[in-house]
């Protein structure tokens, strides 16, 4: 045995590290995925806590003891930090400034206790003055123009008036959570905060109200939670549920981090989805590439096997050299492929991004190394044990063999598992079709793993079918091939087909995997330009521009801010686009009113954003009639509307405050809009709207930049407009709006995988063939003997390598787009909005294509180059 | 009669300083046409070595090797036919390399399998055919190259003694119908008793010559 593997170590060197790297690969791309798989997760558990600034608000049920409820959350192991907030209402405030005295609407006013900022320090952002005592939330200072030091008198409800002083102004950037209504039944329309707040320290609320409206305890978790967001959101829901028990009726818990984990799990559900998707086929390829490397010194082997039956050795021997072989291969791959992927990991995201935990990281590189000497007993231990079973001596001594259609081509699997596929692409990709389900507010997910079967079956099929197109090439197409040969060739061209000829199944095998390294790079990297494409889309479609300014709702932005904003150096466009709520029937929708004229020029108005018609063509429809109004396709199908029906809205009256139908034409559909909400909106001519509410106000204000950097024209807008102005950039958008799987998984994960495309484009394209032709180096010496010079041997070569070459450029290419097409239809859910077209990354494609017809060339030229040595050297070492 | 090739004070070596095998060294030989040599000796006396200087595919080291531009046929110790060809593309490839007409070569391979009796196993792949058969196959190549000088290294020397017979008449045959220099290299004493002079070879040196 040792003899054996001195033998191997010594005479099979590079065999033996090509397909150690083969091994190597695989095992390097599952750790690597999985480690990064593991870490993001744990990732998205850790962002859903940080975002959320307060993890349960606990409201006290009216006729409820209020003290029991803190007493309980106190005693409850789970809760860090319980804080009592209580809130009381006023019918209006009220301020004087300069001689006039100014009102608001309804609002709230929150006792909240000293030290709540520090202990949520998400909920409130103080802007001025003090961060103690009485705080003026910000839009309501600028309703009443108050600033601190001021006095501002509350109209309490059932009480009588009181008189506060500004202390400071704060921002309440959680408004909505803070004032959300606990215990709304799922589905519910979610409730407006107030327009006007006022934060009060506790002493002086319980001095103001002896009662509160609502009394809530504000809880902060322990976050002692699974790494797995979907774990993490089984245990808080679970641990809210409990606590509701427990409080029997007197509270009912706000659960608002298990909402950002019910979000993040189906993130996280996406992120295996891409991982099962895009990992598994290059993992499955780098163990096909090994199989094929051990496979092209099956004939040596299979010779070898021969020598030591015909010297007595029996079949068992044979298994347990076959054995040694695998597990030499296996225990040095597998470590080389963990050290790589450790590598790469340092190299894509940094000490700190890699592996979440020790124990995540040990057990997906155990199981990456598991697979990794699997992949070696399958590739090596397997076709040696076969053949020591079924083959017979004189057949073992057999290099080409009679050519014949194995039983898998003879029925048409490759036909069949392409139909199979397409029946599955058909059935995923119909509309209401949903990868992952995460139902709100339930802790059962699922993954509709049909739809796996799709490109599982493309895969195969399209391998099996390269497989038969090559060989068919080869075999009746012959004539063809001796054709190109011949400019090569010349007077061998006949000679060189019928080698290439026969080594069809070879070729055919080297052309499968090749093709397959490069739509596995195609469809990875289109499916990754095509998700950054539609991420930047999202992007744009929420900040609305590259950069946009919205002036508070209460103030007053003439459409004179224009020439302000575009004086700041950096701007190459201003389009203003004002913003109303509208009731549709009883439905409250966004109105966005546009200048036709000018939205398009400066937006990046898409097609797609439209139904009926290009972009051009409905904003058209605006321009000829000033009450023409574009709906969504919601709102055409809940109010049956037919092009050119009158709609009457109710909008508010900029001069009276009032409601007032106004009525307008429906004229197109509108799906996307920027910074339109995903649901329902409207939008009309902003001159109309203007003239018939009385007030030409402009809400946004969307900003073009001349090709200065997105959040650096944001940072001069700030300087420019003062801190009344809300200004966000296309920059910092995109990294906010993007879940934790754009944000975290998706960059990573692709880096990785293009990395390792290019890897196995380039080995696949060039190793089996060095290795191919290796093993003919006993045919070129003999045909050296016979008086063939180098150039004569590298027709021979040289031919080959053209026909691997174009094949796999033609046959990968074809397969690549189909996957592509397929990924995106399958996977469209982790697309928003969903893709129009495919981006195609041609840049990465060139270096692709570049590099493996480099690793073709650098094949040719080993080949030719060993082909010089004197023959009779070459035959005298075999 | 006309020399073909001959060695003056011919050595090959191979390796260098202590590693240095000395595998032929001072032969002075010469094959003229009508030749029939039988080149004998144990295994490792150079037998192989000398014929490969001989047919021009090594280089000697010391001394030096005339030769004239004539055709050479090669047999070789063993399976030489190239795997993914078959019989009769075998047999044309000398003659394509050579710069014959891809017809032409066809023909005349053709023509050397039926001298061989092997015509209709033309299409067959090296591997689907006996030992004897390959050899054979092996003789028509060099026939069908219409050598000068034909060079065998041990031609029978995994045959049966029928197969054996069978290759050394045709190479004989051969020799004799394209008026060529014949030396086969052979341990066997049958097959060397079949031709007119021998060559003994001892540890690198050519000892004695007989007619």
């Amino acid at each position: 045995m040792l003899i054996w593997l001195r033998g191997l170590l010594t005479r099979r060197t590079g065999r033996l590290v090509a397909s150690a790297s083969g091994v190597a690969v695989a095992v390097a791309l599952l750790a690597a995925l999985g480690v990064f798989l593991a870490s993001a997760m744990s990732t998205m558990t850790a962002r859903s806590i940080q975002r959320v600034p307060v993890d349960w608000q606990v409201e006290v049920q009216p006729g409820a003891d209020g003290a029991q409820v803190g007493q309980a959350l106190r005693h409850d192991h789970g809760a860090s930090a319980v804080r009592e907030v209580d809130f009381g209402a006023v019918t209006g405030f009220e301020s004087a400034s300069g001689g006039q005295v100014l009102t608001t609407g309804p609002g709230q006013v929150v006792g909240l206790p000293p030290d709540y900022a520090a202990v949520f320090p998400g909920e409130l952002r103080f802007l001025t003055g003090s961060s103690q005592g009485v705080l003026l939330a910000q839009q309501t200072a600028a309703n009443l123009h108050a600033a601190p030091g001021d006095t501002v008198v509350l109209h309490r409800a059932g009480l009588p008036d009181a008189t506060v002083r500004v202390d400071g102004i704060a921002d309440l950037p959680q408004a909505d959570s803070l004032f959300q209504r606990v215990g709304a039944p799922p589905g519910a329309q979610p409730q407006a905060p107030p327009d006007n707040v006022l934060l009060l320290g506790a002493d002086q609320w319980n001095r103001l109200y002896r009662e509160p409206v609502h009394r809530q305890f504000h809880v902060r978790l322990a976050h002692r939670l699974p790494a797995d967001p979907a774990a993490a959101y089984e245990q808080v829901t679970g641990s809210a549920r409990n606590l509701e028990a427990r409080l029997a009726g007197a509270g009912l818990v706000g659960d608002n981090l298990g909402s950002a984990l019910d979000a993040a799990r189906e993130d996280a559900l996406y992120a295996q989805v891409l991982f099962l998707f895009l990992g598994l086929p290059g993992a499955a390829l780098a163990a096909c590439l090994t199989a094929a490397i051990a496979g092209s010194g099956r004939a040596r082997r299979r010779g070898e096997q021969a020598l030591l039956r015909a010297r007595g050795a029996a079949a068992r021997d044979l298994v347990r050299l076959a054995l040694a072989e695998a597990l030499l291969v296996g225990v040095t791959g597998a470590p080389a492929g963990l050290g790589l992927a450790a590598i790469v990991g340092r190299i894509v995201f940094g000490p700190a991004g890699f592996g979440a935990t020790l124990p995540t990281t040990v057990a997906w590189g155990a199981m990456a190394a598991g697979v990794g000497l699997l992949t070696a007993g399958a590739t090596i231990l397997l076709p040696a044990v076969r053949d020591a079973r079924r083959v017979s001596v004189m057949e073992a001594r057999r290099a080409v063999g009679t050519f014949r259609w194995p039983a898998w081509a003879r029925y048409g699997l490759d036909a069949w598992l392409l139909a199979g596929s397409l029946v599955v692409f058909w059935a995923t990709s119909r509309e209401g079709y949903q990868l992952v389900l995460v139902p709100e507010g339930i802790p059962q997910i699922s993954v509709n793993y049909w739809a796996f079967a799709g490109p599982a079956l493309l895969w195969a099929g399209t391998g099996l079918l390269i497989w038969r197109l090559t060989c068919l090439l080869l075999g009746p197409g012959r004539p063809a091939v001796e054709r190109l040969a011949r400019p090569l060739a010349s007077g061998l061209a006949g000679t060189v087909a019928a080698t290439v000829a026969r080594q069809r199944r070879t070729v055919g095998r080297t052309v499968a995997i090749a093709a397959l390294a490069l739509a596995f790079a195609v469809s990875t990297a289109t499916f990754t330009a095509t998700y950054r494409q539609q991420a930047l889309v999202d992007a744009q479609l929420t900040n609305g521009a590259d950069v946009t300014v919205s002036e508070s709702p209460g103030a007053y932005a003439p459409p004179a801010t224009e020439h302000r904003i575009s004086a700041v150096p950096g701007v190459a466009a201003v389009e203003p686009l004002q913003h109303r709520f509208a009731y549709v029937g009883s439905d409250l929708q966004d109105l966005y009113g546009v200048r036709p004229g000018t939205v398009l020029n400066t937006t990046r108005l898409q097609d797609a954003y439209f139904s009926g018609g290009t972009a051009r063509q409905v904003v058209d429809r605006l321009a000829h009639r000033p009450d023409a109004i574009l709906v969504s396709q919601e709102t055409v199908r809940d109010f049956q509307l037919h092009l050119g029906d009158t709609l009457r809205l109710r909008l508010q009256d900029g001069r009276t405050k009032r409601y007032r139908t106004v009525a307008f034409h429906y004229a197109g559909v509108v799906t996307e809009f920027p910074t339109a909400p995903r649901d329902s909106f409207l939008v009309a001519n902003a001159s109309y709207v203007a003239a018939q509410t009385g007030s030409d106000s402009v809400g946004t204000f969307l900003v073009t930049a001349d090709g200065v950097a997105p959040h650096t024209l944001a940072d001069r807008l700030r300087a420019t407009l003062g801190p009344q102005a809300r200004i966000t950039d296309l920059d910092t958008t995109r990294g906010v709006i993007g879940s934790s799987l754009t944000a975290v998984d998706l960059g990573g994960l692709t880096t990785i995988e293009l990395a390792f495309a290019l890897a196995l484009a380039v080995a696949a394209t060039a190793l089996p063939l060095i290795l191919g032709f290796t093993e003919r180096r006993r045919t070129f010496a003999l045909a050296r003997v016979l008086g063939a010079r180098p150039r004569q041997l590298g027709a021979f070569v040289w031919t080959e390598i053209l026909l691997v070459g174009l094949a796999t450029a033609v046959l990968g290419a074809l397969a690549g787009w189909g996957l592509s097409h397929m990924l995106v239809a399958i996977l469209t859910g982790v697309f928003d909005p969903p893709p129009s077209g495919l981006a195609v990354p041609w840049g990465y494609l060139g270096a692709d294509g570049a590099l493996a017809v480099t690793g073709l060339l650098v094949a040719g030229a080993v080949t030719v180059w060993a082909a010089r040595r004197p023959p009779l050297n070459v035959l005298r070492d075999l | 009669m006309n020399e073909l090739v001959g060695c003056e004070r011919a050595g090959r070596t191979y390796g260098r300083g202590r590693n240095a095998v000395v595998a032929v060294h001072g032969v002075d030989c010469a094959v003229t046409e009508g030749d029939r040599i039988a080149v004998t000796g144990p295994s490792g006396s150079g037998k192989t070595t000398l014929m490969h200087l001989l047919a021009g595919l090594d280089q000697p080291t010391s001394g030096h090797v005339r030769r004239r531009a004539v055709t050479v046929g090669i047999v070789f110790q063993g399976l030489s036919l190239l795997p993914p060809l078959n019989i009769v593309e075998n047999v044309a490839l000398p003659l394509l390399i050579a710069g014959c007409d891809e017809k032409e070569a066809g023909e005349r391979a053709l023509n050397a399998l039926k001298t061989v009796d092997l015509a209709d196993l033309a299409e067959r792949l090296p591997e689907e055919v006996s030992g004897g058969q390959a050899q054979r196959a092996a003789v028509a190549r060099v026939l069908a190259a219409a050598p000068r000088l034909i060079i065998a290294d041990e031609p029978t020397g995994q045959l049966d003694s029928a197969q054996a017979a069978h290759v050394m008449d045709l190479l004989v045959e051969l020799a004799t119908g394209l008026r060529a220099g014949l030396v086969v290299a052979t341990h066997d004493t049958s097959v060397a008793d079949r031709l007119t002079s021998r060559w003994e070879m001892r540890d690198g040196t050519l000892r004695s010559r007989s007619c």
